[in-house]
């Protein structure tokens, strides 16, 4: 999992942008809003003059405004909203929706088919596919029933027996919304304890048999474990028959000598889990040992992505360019190094060890011995003081997750004099601040990392609460997306709401590609151009990074017909929510990271924001539509 | 036409002062000069189907829209529901504008088809509507048990409305209609789909309603049911209206005598205007006759087909109104 720089803002962060409001939710937010006033206000009176005479379109407006805020939101039922909840409710289980349950339980249980068992990291495997499973299902789900009842019931004149009861519009779409989304509900619950079962039964294995058992010299015990599920573990035991098998596929299982010599091995553990990381602040040295914001780059890293961060800053090009993070390079053999400062590194948050997770890359300026990885160390340091522990080495696994435990007492040296020194009384400052120091120690090779490659754990948290908000995410998307398809369906037929309600989603997912065409255009870079240049190039078979090929006139023209559909998409990519975001929560889980309390915060914002936009316009749509006619 | 409408005029501006200011006590549905255009999705005009409709009903009366099929009944109940918007002109109801959703407080609507939704039984459709209003969850209990009883559907009340039959989905739509037991109600064709005996029952309902003080607003082609029960009509054709008065002086034929009299023999009746004394028959009634609602409305057809535009219309409040059609004079000639 690679950790983008929003990722890590607070929810205060990320709402405000202290420094670069630009960026923040909060503008883009507001920008959306008066967007939505001014367009909705525009629509609204071309409508109603249209329909009643210019100066009297104006006055249709100004009430339609005025009636929101002076009798239908004050006149606005829980009762009524809860009748017509529970109608839209009843309509979606007539209508079997329910059934989606079944087929995810089908799903589950054909997993074997697309499920391969000798899967590395088969958590990883497990918990992506129910999540993703889900995700569709039940946004496919919110789709189809939001975009069509409404329709249906203009249709079918069922709402004239409504909308001659007392109901007020405000009602209408907040009733639908909350049948359908208290539907969705229903519907991920039993979803998500299946998963549940599904992910930890799925997992849930032993070794039976031991093998290869030796005594060592110690008086303790080392051996290999049977081979099943496609693998193996080598365990140590201690004096008293104890001990743990090494980590195969993210698990290991405790091993205990039983009384008459024979090996009990325990059930898998540590294959789910929410590490819950604490990240420090990153800088970079040079080879010299001069401080560096960034390290050092080795090429193709920063292409494309990322921008999505920018918010509307991007939008009106305040700023440019990508803004993915990418792995900062250190290089072995001078003084370069990634320091990384933690906060917090108190005795009362960590037990006898401090555990730290390594997840770094590695590249090679030359082959070196192909065979061993690169090596590295790391090492303790106080923030300020000359004071550090002696290295720890470690040779780098790449795409997998190192799990170290920095001891607590460690050697190491206290300005000249070599002592043994204790982490919380000489490495942390008075403000619990501690550095870590990332070296490489192959010459000229290169190890790269981001400020979420190393990480402290001070807890994990349980996984089923991880999977539990993974899943708050899906409701958050299904809300969402519920919202927008009661909002089209106010307006539009059913077939054509769900297919405007679809673009949406689609265009939300592929919100960063739009931007980066965006970004080649701006910045002139050969990348294909925007649809139409792309269709002359897919017809003349031309490569994307050529100049196109044709006359200058034509070219001109379809660069500038090019920009503005991209210019456009850009707009309404960047109004759109960013779903690709919310689904990558189940990346964390996958991934077995806790997912951070602030991400779910600013989905859950976002979610009320756009539903409440959703809201308004279904409001006025619908009480501007003459239901009879 | 033989109808005096001056009459007719005289007659209806005893028992209602036109001149009052308009309280909800004196009007209950108010129309000024409503007219519907319904327009294609290019808003190029489709059909006309409401021209300068002006209308009052009064609280307590039992008022009926008549009109061939698509002379403009239903229009004109959606758009006093507030259902369709106004071309030109206004509709007030309980003071109200059409657009206001308090005024259903007080409303109860049975549509030309039960719009209902198939898969509720009687119950829970019923139900769902009281959820709608202000009622205790008691209240509305037994609204419903009452409701369902009326229209006798206790055998049936756990069935999908899709297994039922027309009859049957018109009494639920007319329970629905009077969940809240509403002061206006208003009925799209109440008895069409109803059996002789189930037509019987939704006019003494409706008879009912307004000996309870309800304002009634039906429309319907069936001539006999207006007759029936209204106080008074309107008859529309081809959007306009022709002819507005209680049913009693439309019906009224001035300038003729009947009599009604028993114990005559066959030849006695061929010279009977002058033989009644002599013969020592007994007289049982002199009056003027009336024709049939049928005659009425076939001749007001007739009539408006042979001659379109507004007719003058005899009510209280063209008085006040001086828009109202000027070829009176020439129906009259
Ligand atoms: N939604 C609509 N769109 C276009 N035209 C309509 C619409 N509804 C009604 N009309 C037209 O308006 C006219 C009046 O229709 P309306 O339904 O009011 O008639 P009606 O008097 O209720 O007839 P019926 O006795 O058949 O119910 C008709 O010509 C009809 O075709
Ligand atoms: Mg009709």
């Amino acid at each position: 999992m690679n950790l983008q720089l929003d990722d890590f803002w607070s929810f205060y962060e990320w709402f405000f942008r202290p420094g670069a409001f630009l960026e923040s939710a909060a503008l883009k937010g507001i920008v959306l809003a008066v967007l939505g006033v001014v367009l909705g206000l525009v629509v609204g009176y071309v409508i109603s003059s249209s329909r009643y005479g210019s100066g009297e379109g104006f006055f249709a407006v100004a009430r339609a405004v005025r009636d929101l805020f002076r009798f239908d939101l004050p006149g606005t039922r829980i009762r009524r909203i809860f009748a017509l909840a529970r109608l839209a409710f009843k309509e979606a289980v007539r209508r079997k929706v329910l059934y989606v349950v079944g087929l995810f339980v089908v799903l589950l249980l054909l997993a074997g088919w697309y499920l391969n068992p000798q899967s590395d990291d088969p958590a990883r495997l497990y918990i992506s596919f129910v999540l993703t499973a889900t995700n569709y299902l039940v946004l496919a789900l919110a789709l189809f029933i939001s975009a069509f009842s409404l329709p249906e019931d203009i249709k079918n004149k069922t709402l004239y027996t409504i909308v001659t009861k007392p109901v007020r519009a405000t009602e209408i779409v907040l009733g639908r919304m909350l049948g359908f989304v208290a539907m969705g509900t229903v519907i991920l619950i039993p979803m998500g304890l299946l998963s549940y079962v599904f992910v930890t039964r799925g997992l849930d294995h032993t070794h039976a048999e031991v093998a290869d058992v030796r005594e060592l010299a110690s008086g303790g015990f080392e051996g290999e474990t049977d081979y099943t599920r496609f693998h193996s573990h080598h365990f140590e035991l201690n004096e008293a028959g104890e001990g743990v098998t090494d980590m195969v596929r993210g698990h290991r299982h405790v091993v205990i000598r039983k009384e008459d010599g024979s090996f009990r091995v325990g059930p898998a553990e540590g294959a789910l889990r929410a590490r819950v990381p604490s990240y420090g602040s990153l800088v970079f040295r040079d080879r010299s040992g001069n401080l560096q914001e960034e390290g050092i780059d080795v090429g193709n890293e920063r292409l494309a992505g990322g921008y999505g961060s920018a918010g509307i800053s991007r939008l009106i090009g305040v700023s440019r360019g990508t803004r993915k993070i990418e792995h900062g390079y250190v290089e072995g053999g001078g003084l370069g190094t990634a320091e990384y400062t933690f906060s917090g590194v108190t005795a009362d948050r960590y037990g006898d060890s401090i555990p730290v997770d390594l997840s770094l890359r590695a590249y090679r300026s030359y082959k070196g011995n192909i065979e061993k990885g690169i090596r590295g160390s790391i090492t303790m340091k106080h923030p300020s003081k000359p004071i550090e522990s002696n290295p720890i080495g470690f040779t780098v696994n790449e795409y997998e997750v190192d799990q170290k435990f920095l001891p607590l007492e460690i050697e190491g040296t206290n300005g000249n004099k070599t002592e043994v020194l204790n982490v919380f009384e000489d490495l942390v400052d008075e403000k619990g601040r501690m550095t870590i120091v990332v070296r490489c120690l192959d010459d000229s090779q290169y190890l790269g990392m981001t400020p979420a490659s190393v990480y402290l754990r001070p807890t994990d948290h349980s996984f089923a609460w991880n999977l539990a908000k993974a899943y708050m995410s899906i409701w958050l998307q299904m809300t969402m997306v519920t919202a927008f398809g009661v909002m089209f369906s106010t307006f539009l037929t059913g077939p054509v709401a769900m297919v405007a309600t679809a673009v949406c989603v689609l265009l939300g997912f592929s919100a960063e590609q739009v931007y980066d065409t965006r970004h080649y255009i701006d910045a002139g870079i050969e990348r294909g151009g925007g649809p139409i240049e792309s269709m002359v190039r897919l017809l003349k078979q031309d490569a994307m990074t050529t100049q196109l090929d044709v006359d200058t006139v034509a070219a001109k023209v379809i660069k500038t017909a090019d920009a503005g559909i991209v210019y456009t998409l850009d707009a309404i990519a960047t109004a759109l929510p960013n779903l690709p975001k919310m689904v990558n929560t189940a990346e964390f889980a996958a991934s077995g990271f806790d997912i951070f309390g602030a991400i779910l915060a600013r989905h859950a914002v976002a979610t009320l924001g756009y539903v409440l936009l959703a809201f308004l316009i279904s409001y006025f749509t619908l009480k501007a539509r003459e239901i009879a006619a | 036409m033989d109808t005096d409408n001056s009459t007719a005029v005289a007659e209806t501006s005893e028992d209602t002062s036109p001149t009052t200011a308009k309280s909800s006590d004196s009007v209950v549905i108010e129309t000024r000069n409503l007219s519907k255009i319904y327009r294609d999705f290019w808003g190029r005009k489709k059909v006309h189907a409401l021209k300068s409709l002006d209308i009052e009903v009064r609280p307590g009366e039992i008022f009926g829209l008549l009109g061939p099929n698509g002379s403009g009944k239903s229009t004109t109940i959606k758009l006093i529901l507030g259902l369709l918007f106004p071309t030109s002109g206004r509709v007030l109801v309980f003071d109200q504008d059409a657009s206001e959703t308090q005024k259903n407080e007080r409303i109860g609507y049975l549509p030309e088809e039960s719009y209902l939704y198939k898969f509720l039984t009687a119950e829970e459709t019923l139900d769902f509507y009281g959820r709608l209003f202000d009622l205790s969850a008691a209240d509305r209990r037994d609204r419903v048990k009452q409701l369902i009883e009326m229209v006798g559907l206790q055998g049936a009340k756990h069935r999908q409305l899709k297994e039922y039959s027309k009859g049957m989905t018109r009494r639920v739509g007319l329970a629905q209609a009077l969940i809240n037991d509403p002061d206006l109600v208003l009925l799209d064709e109440p008895t069409t789909g109803l059996d002789p005996i189930g037509t019987r029952e939704m006019k003494d309902l409706i008879l009912g309603l307004r000996d309870r003080g309800k304002t009634v607003l039906l429309c319907s082609h069936q001539l006999a049911d207006v007759q029936d029960v209204c106080d008074r009509v309107a008859i529309l054709h081809q959007g306009e209206l022709k002819e507005l008065g209680r049913v009693s002086d439309l019906l009224k034929v001035q300038d003729v005598t009947e009599v009604h009299a028993t114990g005559l023999d066959d030849a006695a009746k061929a010279e009977i205007a002058e033989v009644i004394a002599r013969h020592g028959g007994s007289v049982q009634s002199i009056d003027n006759p009336t024709a049939t609602m049928e005659d009425l409305f076939l001749n007001i057809v007739r009539e408006s087909e042979a001659r379109p535009g507004a007719r003058r219309v005899s009510q209280a409040a063209e008085t006040k109104d001086a828009s109202n059609g000027s070829t009176s004079d020439g129906d009259q000639a």
